[in-house]
């Protein structure tokens, strides 16, 4: 027999798929982080953390993308399953966009001397992190109403288009971040090809990582909304038992609850 | 164009008998610009701080009235008769937006008078070079809030929620806004500001279109 729970979401079966993929690649990249991958000449052990910062980096703006593209959908097709997408893609997120704010702190503070500075891409990082902040203070607010779904898709859309926006102004603002992966004059900052591979298998570990935590939490919404519908259901079915044949209502309301 | 037309000018008549919005909007600015005063001890002359408290006064009061420009409207089901007439939707946002935009500049041009005078400043041709930096970051306030403050509208705990969606989306508008406020106010001709007015350019649009286009969704009912 089908799973009904199933029915409407990714099965159990791949998220534990994922799940072991996120372990054995997780597990991969921390050995090549910390004892395969040559230490920084200028920098030190410091620099490590890296390889972890910037992946975060590009989840926390991939997930954005998705909370806008889920949204638009939502607002085009009007199906739920959009919705719960948008909200599980915001709230996995939120915490890469923590991380990488942490993450990056821990950095600056030995390299740069501060915790923190008014760089433009640090700036970036913030006001994405403040953008997350009111998209799910909204869902949170808005949580009883039914439009809620359409409201929070309004202001992704609108939040994701500006952050190019957002990204061109900060810059011309002021910057002074490393520009480790491409510079203008087309060199990067990763001399030894064993720091770039360390860097794409931590980008492979942590983009699974999310998707594995998004389809967990994508899971978990969907089966709130079967309940929270079948609840309803039940609940009309009752209601109309009691008006129609109020004896035969009783006897199948005492059948349930025994 | 004519339901426009008719609700542009039941919000100014309104506002006109009972001056609500832009009384608030004064007052308001007044205040902020008197706190920041005392907040950052100005030294006369310094238009690096008085660009900045133009702006903070602007964001502030501009939430303000924007938050009761909407409220009003969903009070006793008004947005309900307003959306159940023929009435574009686009129209309907299109008016709140040119009312709202209204208010603004009139609280703008006092706060422009206040800044002069509390920062000790000149009257001169730089402040006349304000005048299209400060509409449009009036125009781009304007149509970001009128949209997110729908979104406010309805929900009932939600007296905060403005000011958390606003600000972060109209930071990129904030940078430029500033930096030529403070360019046209050091005396710069506009070209050497002009990349901070196509930003804001870029972002009126951007504010604009989103507004529009998306202003359907945020008020219709399922």
């Amino acid at each position: 027999m089908k799973n009904r729970a199933g029915q409407n979401s990714i099965g159990p079966n791949w998220a534990s798929w994922f799940g072991l993929l996120t372990v054995l690649l997780v597990s991969w990249a921390l050995f090549m982080v910390f004892v395969y991958v040559p230490t920084e000449a200028e920098q030190g052990i410091v620099q490590r953390i890296f390889y972890f910062h910037v992946p975060c980096a590009w989840v926390a703006f991939a997930a954005f993308g998705l909370v806008a593209i889920a949204g638009f959908f939502y607002l085009r097709f009007g199906q739920k399953i959009w919705d719960d997408l948008a909200r599980a893609a915001a709230e996995t997120g939120m915490l890469f966009c923590s991380l990488v704010l942490i993450t990056g702190s821990l950095w600056a503070r030995p390299i740069w001397g501060t915790w923190w500075t008014w760089d433009s891409r640090l700036t970036t990082t913030l006001v994405l992190w403040l953008l997350y902040a009111a998209y799910l203070m909204l869902r949170a607010m808005a949580e009883e109403l039914p439009q809620v779904g359409r409201l929070a898709a309004v202001v992704g859309i609108v939040a994701a288009a500006d952050i190019p926006v957002i990204v061109i102004s900060v810059r011309l603002w002021r910057t002074i971040h490393p520009a480790v992966i491409i510079t203008r004059q087309g060199r990067h900052g990763l001399e030894d090809p064993r720091m770039i591979a360390t860097l794409l298998v931590a980008f492979a570990a942590v983009t699974v990582l999310w998707i594995w935590l998004l389809m967990l939490r994508f899971s978990i919404l969907r089966t709130a909304r079967r309940l929270t519908e079948l609840g309803g259901g039940l609940a009309e079915l009752r209601a109309r038992l009691s008006e129609q044949e109020p004896k035969r209502g009783r006897q199948i309301l005492d059948l349930q609850s025994r | 164009m004519s339901s426009f037309a008719t609700i542009l000018h039941k919000d100014l008549r309104l506002e006109l008998r009972g001056g609500q919005s832009t009384i608030t909007l004064n007052i308001l600015s007044l205040l902020i610009l008197t706190v920041l005063t005392f907040a950052l001890d100005a030294p006369s002359r310094s238009s690096l701080l008085a660009a900045g408290a133009l702006w903070v006064a602007m964001i502030f009061a501009g939430l303000a009235g924007a938050t009761q420009a909407m409220v009003s409207e969903w009070e006793n089901e008004c947005i309900r008769c307003l959306l159940l007439s023929p009435a574009d939707r686009g129209a309907i946002y299109a008016a709140k937006l040119v009312a709202s935009f209204i208010f603004m500049t009139v609280a703008q041009i006092t706060s422009l008078f206040l800044m002069v005078f509390f920062f000790d400043l000149n009257f001169d041709m730089r402040i006349v070079r304000l005048a299209p930096v400060l509409m449009m970051g009036a125009m781009g306030f304007a149509s970001l809030t009128t949209l997110l403050a729908a979104i406010q509208a309805q929900i009932k705990t939600g007296e905060l929620l403005l000011p958390l969606l606003t600000v972060p989306v109209f930071i990129p508008a904030l940078i430029s806004g500033v930096k030529a406020t403070q360019a046209a106010l050091a005396g710069l001709p506009f070209a050497g500001f002009a990349q901070w007015l196509k930003i804001l350019g870029a972002c009126d649009l951007l504010f604009l279109a989103g507004g529009y286009l998306l202003f359907e969704q945020v008020v219709s009912e399922d």
